[in-house]
C-alpha cells in the first residue's frame, strides 16, 4: 500500500468517503443479488425468522405469484396442512368437475396454532388478495399455551413486527434487500448446530413443492390403537391435552380469521383436519371433540364463515395413509386433497365464488 | 461496549466533554463515569466510590503519617483486598455461610446470602494497592483532590476490564489541558474499529464455532477436534480481550487521555517471559512491580545469592500463583499460575548456563521455531483456564491418546464433494472444523501485518481512498456478522 503521512489526512474525509463507498458496494450487490442469475446460483432466502419452515412457505408464495399471476385459494394451517393438503391435486379435481383451474397455495407452517396464524393470514390476504382462504383447524389449536413459545417468538421478530405496521430498521431493510434475505439463510454458518439445520433446511426447501405441499413419507403404526395413558410417551400427550378447555382468546383469533369474510371480500372456509379417532382419547373422549365442533361451528357461522367438519373426508382416508394421529401422509394427502377438492366445488357453487375471473387476471 | 447503546453513551459524552470549558471537563468524565456504571447498578457505584473515598484519605494520610506508616499500608491494602474478597470470590464461602447461620437459627431467606459481584473490582483493587504502596514509598504525591483521584477509580472506559492504570500515570493526564488533533482522532477512530472487527468478527464468531459442550464433556469428541477447538479458543481469548482494550483505549483517547496498550502481539513471542510483556501488559507489570521484585528482593535480602534455588524458585511461582487468584479463587486459576510460573521458572534455569541473549539476537528460523514453541505451551495453559480441574485433565489426557483420535473419511469427503451423497454435517468427515482455520487466517493477517508496520494502527499511513474503502468493507462484514446470533460478553468482563 502506498503511504501518505496522517497529517494531511481527516477522519471525516475517510468516514464520508467510506459512506459512499460502502453505498457503492451495497447497490453493486443489490444489483447482482436481483438477477436470475444469482438467484439460480442461490435460491434460499430468509428474512431472519427463526422459523424457517415459515420463510420457505413465504418466498416459495412470492415465487408461485410472479409465475402463475396471482394465487386464487390460500390454504393456511399448521403442520397438518403442510403435509396434508396437496394443492395441485384440489386444483386437478376442482378442475375436472368445473373446467376450471383454481391456483391454490398450501401455506401450512409447523407449530402455528391460530394466534399468530390470524396475523399471518391478514399479511396473506392484504398482499394476495385471495378469493378463498381456507383456514385449517384442528382441536389443538384452542387449548391455552399450546404452542405459546413458538408463537411468542414468532410475533416478537422484527420482520414480521415490521409487516404488521410497527416500523423497525432492521424489518424494513430485510424486507427490501435481496442481498439480506440471500444472505440470511447462511448468517449462522459460524454456528456450532449450522450444518445440520442447514441441510434439513435445505432438504424440505428441496422437498417443498411449487405450490406449497411437503410430502410425508413416514407411515404410521398402531396409529388405529387407542393410546395408553399408562404408556410414558402417550401420558405426555394425555397431560398436555387432557382436561381440554377451548381458549377464549383463540376464538378470538378465529374470529379475527372469519373478518375477512366482511371485511376484505375474501371468503373464509374453516377446514376441520382428520385427525385419526383415536386422537379423541386425548382429550376426553368423542363427546368433547363434538362440543368442539359446535362451539366452533356457531362461531364460524355467526361469522359469515363456512365450516368443513372431518366427517366430510375422514373415512376416505386409508390407515396406511396417516403418518401418525395427526398427520397424513404421501399416501393419505391425494386422497383427501381430492375430497377437498370436490368439497370445493359444492361451496364455490353455494357461494357463488368465481376462480375463473381471477385466473384470468393477477392477482386482485 | 459494543453495543450501539454504548456508542450513542461514548458519542454524546465526547460530544459534550470538547463542548465544556476546561475546568468542568474532570467533573464531566465523572459524571458520565458515574452514570455508565449505575446502567449495571447503583450499588456498585456506591462500593466503587467508598472504595476511592478510602484510599484517597488513606493515600493522603501515608503522605502526612511520619510514625507506623507500613502499618496504614496494609490497613489500606487489607481495606482493599477484603473488600475484593466479600464481593467478588463470595461463590466461595457464602454457601458455607449461609449453612452456618442456618444452623445458628438465623434465617437468610429463600435464595440465601446474596451478595453483590461487582464487575471491574478486580482492575480497581490491584490499582488502588499499587496507589498505597507508592505514595508509602514516595514515589508518588497522593491526589488532593478527591474529584480527581475518584475519576481515577470509576473512568468509565477502562472500569470493566481496565487496563490496570496506575495513579502516576492517569492522574496527570486528568489535570492536564487534553488536547484532541486530528492525529490522535484518527488514530482512536482506528483503535476502536480494530477493537470492534477483534470482538465481533474475530472473537465472537470464532467462539461460536465452538461447540459449547466441548469444554464440558471432551470425551465425547475425537482428539484433533480438542486441538483445533483448543487452538480458536486460543484466538477467541486473545481478540476478544485485545479487541475489548483496543476499544477503550481508542475511546478514552476521544477525551485526550491516553490508556495503556495491554498486548503486542503476545502469540508471536519467543520465549514465556516475552509472552508476559505482550499480553495483558498492564497486569504483567503490576505484578513484575508489586510482587515479583518485591519478593525477590525480600528474598535476597535473607540469601544474598541470586542464584541461590530459593531465589530462583519463589518469585516467579508466587507471582504467577497470585496471577491465577487474581483471574479466579479457583484450583484451575491456580493450576493455570502454577504452569506460567512453572515454565518462568524453566526459562530462568535455562539462561542460567549460557550468557541471556534477548529474541532478536537468533537466526530467524529459530525465532520461528521458539514463536511456535511458546505458542503451543500457552495454547496448552488455556485448557485449566477455560474448565474445571477434573474436565481439564480429560481434555489434556484425551489429546494425547492415540486411540482418540479418529482417522478423517477421505472416501465420504470424495462422494459428498462429486455429489454422489448427503451428508449434515462436516463432523461425519472425521476432519477438523474447517470454520476454525478459515476464522484464523484473518486474525492471524491483522496481527501479521500490525507486526511488520510496528503499528497498531496501520491503516492511519494508507491514503484516504484506501482507508476509506477497507472501512467500508470492514462495516459491510460487521453488518452482516452481526446478523448471526452468536452475542458473547467480553471474556475478560468476568474477572
Amino acid at each position: 500500500m502506498t503511504q501518505v503521512s496522517p497529517h494531511k489526512k481527516s477522519i471525516w474525509s475517510i468516514i464520508l468517503l467510506a459512506v459512499i463507498f460502502f453505498l457503492a458496494l451495497v447497490a453493486l450487490m443489490e444489483l447482482v443479488a436481483r438477477t436470475s442469475w444469482f438467484g439460480q446460483v442461490s435460491p434460499y432466502r430468509s428474512v431472519g425468522n427463526y422459523h424457517y419452515q415459515f420463510e420457505i412457505k413465504w418466498f416459495r408464495l412470492q415465487d408461485y405469484v410472479k409465475q402463475n399471476g396471482g394465487v386464487d385459494i390460500i390454504v393456511l394451517g399448521s403442520s397438518l396442512v403442510n403435509t396434508s393438503i396437496d394443492p395441485d391435486i384440489v386444483s386437478q379435481t376442482y378442475h375436472e368437475q368445473t373446467g376450471v383451474s383454481p391456483r391454490i397455495f398450501n401455506f401450512g407452517v409447523e407449530g402455528i396454532t391460530v394466534a399468530p396464524n390470524s396475523v399471518i393470514a391478514s399479511l396473506l390476504v392484504e398482499r394476495y388478495h385471495p378469493a378463498l382462504l381456507i383456514y385449517t383447524t384442528e382441536m389443538r389449536d384452542y387449548i391455552t399455551g399450546n404452542g405459546l413459545d413458538y408463537e411468542m417468538r414468532f410475533l416478537s421478530d422484527p420482520w414480521f413486527r415490521y409487516q404488521r405496521g410497527d416500523f423497525s430498521l432492521f424489518g424494513w431493510l430485510v424486507d427490501h434487500s435481496a442481498v439480506l434475505q440471500h444472505y440470511l439463510p447462511y448468517r449462522n454458518w459460524m454456528r456450532s448446530d449450522y450444518s445440520e439445520t442447514m441441510a434439513l433446511y435445505i432438504k424440505r426447501y428441496q422437498d417443498t413443492s411449487a405450490s406449497g405441499y411437503e410430502p410425508d413419507s413416514m407411515i404410521g403404526v398402531n396409529v388405529d390403537v387407542p393410546p395408553d395413558p399408562n404408556d410414558s410417551e402417550e401420558a405426555q400427550y394425555f397431560n398436555a391435552y387432557g382436561n381440554y378447555q377451548i381458549a377464549t382468546s383463540r376464538l378470538d383469533n378465529l374470529k379475527s380469521i372469519l373478518d375477512f369474510n366482511q371485511n376484505q371480500g375474501t371468503t373464509v372456509l374453516v377446514v376441520e383436519m382428520p385427525v385419526h379417532q383415536t386422537f379423541y382419547a386425548y382429550v376426553g373422549g368423542e363427546e368433547v371433540h363434538i362440543q368442539f365442533q359446535q362451539t366452533i361451528s356457531s362461531l364460524i357461522a355467526a361469522n359469515g364463515g363456512t365450516f368443513l367438519p372431518a366427517e366430510a373426508c375422514i373415512n376416505t382416508i386409508p390407515l396406511s395413509g396417516r403418518s401418525n394421529r395427526w398427520h397424513l401422509n404421501y399416501l393419505g394427502t391425494p386422497v383427501f386433497s381430492k375430497c377437498l377438492g370436490e368439497q370445493l366445488v359444492v361451496l364455490a357453487d353455494q357461494q357463488n365464488i368465481d376462480f375463473n375471473s381471477s385466473n384470468t387476471g393477477g392477482s386482485r | 461496549m459494543t453495543s450501539l447503546a454504548f456508542a450513542v453513551f461514548c458519542a454524546v459524552a465526547i460530544l459534550v466533554h470538547w463542548r465544556l470549558p476546561q475546568r468542568y471537563r474532570t467533573l464531566w468524565l465523572f459524571a458520565v463515569s458515574i452514570a455508565f456504571i449505575v446502567t449495571w447498578s447503583w450499588e456498585l457505584a456506591g462500593i466503587f466510590l467508598v472504595v476511592a473515598t478510602v484510599n484517597f484519605y488513606l493515600g493522603r494520610w501515608l503522605a502526612i503519617a511520619e510514625r507506623r506508616r507500613r502499618v496504614l499500608l496494609w490497613i489500606g491494602i487489607g481495606f482493599d483486598v477484603v473488600v475484593l474478597m466479600a464481593l467478588k470470590y463470595s461463590g466461595f464461602y457464602i454457601s458455607a455461610l449461609t449453612d452456618l447461620l442456618e444452623r445458628m437459627g438465623v434465617h437468610t431467606g429463600a435464595g440465601g446470602l446474596l451478595l453483590l459481584v461487582p464487575i471491574g473490582l478486580s482492575f480497581i483493587t490491584v490499582q488502588m494497592i499499587s496507589y498505597l504502596i507508592d505514595t508509602h514509598h514516595r514515589i508518588l504525591n497522593p491526589e488532593i483532590r478527591w474529584l480527581n483521584f475518584a475519576l481515577y477509580v470509576v473512568y468509565f472506559p477502562k472500569i470493566l476490564s481496565g487496563p490496570v492504570e496506575r495513579a502516576r500515570t492517569l492522574l496527570p493526564m486528568f489535570k492536564q489541558p487534553r488536547p484532541l488533533d486530528a492525529r490522535t482522532m484518527e488514530r482512536s477512530f482506528w483503535l476502536i474499529v480494530i477493537g470492534v472487527v477483534r470482538k465481533l468478527v474475530l472473537a465472537d464468531t470464532l467462539s461460536a464455532v465452538i461447540p459449547g459442550a466441548i469444554f464440558l464433556h471432551p470425551e465425547n469428541y475425537p482428539s484433533q477436534n480438542l486441538v483445533v477447538y483448543l487452538l480458536a479458543y486460543a484466538f477467541v481469548i486473545y481478540n476478544d480481550f485485545a479487541g475489548y482494550t483496543s476499544i477503550v483505549r481508542g475511546v478514552s483517547g476521544f477525551f485526550g487521555i491516553e490508556l495503556t496498550s495491554n498486548f503486542k502481539l503476545p502469540y508471536f513471542s519467543r520465549n514465556i517471559a516475552e509472552f508476559w510483556e505482550r499480553w495483558h501488559i498492564s497486569l504483567s507489570n503490576w505484578l513484575r512491580d508489586y510482587i515479583f521484585f518485591p519478593a525477590s528482593r525480600a528474598l535476597l535480602k535473607r540469601i544474598p545469592n541470586r542464584y541461590h534455588a530459593v531465589n530462583l524458585v519463589i518469585p516467579p511461582i508466587v507471582t504467577m500463583l497470585v496471577s491465577g487468584m487474581w483471574h479466579g479463587l479457583a484450583p484451575n486459576f491456580l493450576l493455570w499460575g502454577a504452569l506460567h510460573g512453572l515454565y518462568l521458572l524453566v526459562e530462568r534455569i535455562s539462561i542460567l548456563r549460557s550468557p541471556r541473549r534477548l529474541p532478536d539476537e537468533f537466526p530467524k528460523w529459530r525465532q520461528v521455531l521458539s514463536a511456535l514453541g511458546v505458542f503451543v505451551l500457552i495454547v496448552l495453559t488455556w485448557i485449566p483456564f477455560r474448565m474445571d480441574l477434573a474436565t481439564a485433565g480429560h481434555y489434556l489426557s484425551r489429546m494425547f491418546t492415540l486411540s482418540a483420535w479418529i482417522k478423517p473419511n477421505f472416501w465420504l469427503l470424495r462422494m459428498y464433494l462429486i455429489g454422489k451423497v448427503q451428508v449434515n454435517s462436516w463432523v461425519e468427515f472425521n476432519l477438523p472444523d474447517i470454520r476454525v482455520f478459515i476464522m484464523l487466517i484473518p486474525a492471524l493477517l491483522l496481527d501479521w501485518r500490525q507486526a511488520r508496520c510496528k503499528d497498531e494502527t496501520f491503516f492511519t499511513r494508507w491514503p484516504v481512498w484506501e482507508s476509506a474503502l477497507f472501512l467500508a468493507v470492514l462495516a459491510l462484514v460487521l453488518i452482516l456478522f452481526s446478523l448471526a446470533s452468536t452475542g458473547a460478553p467480553f471474556v475478560y468482563q468476568g474477572f
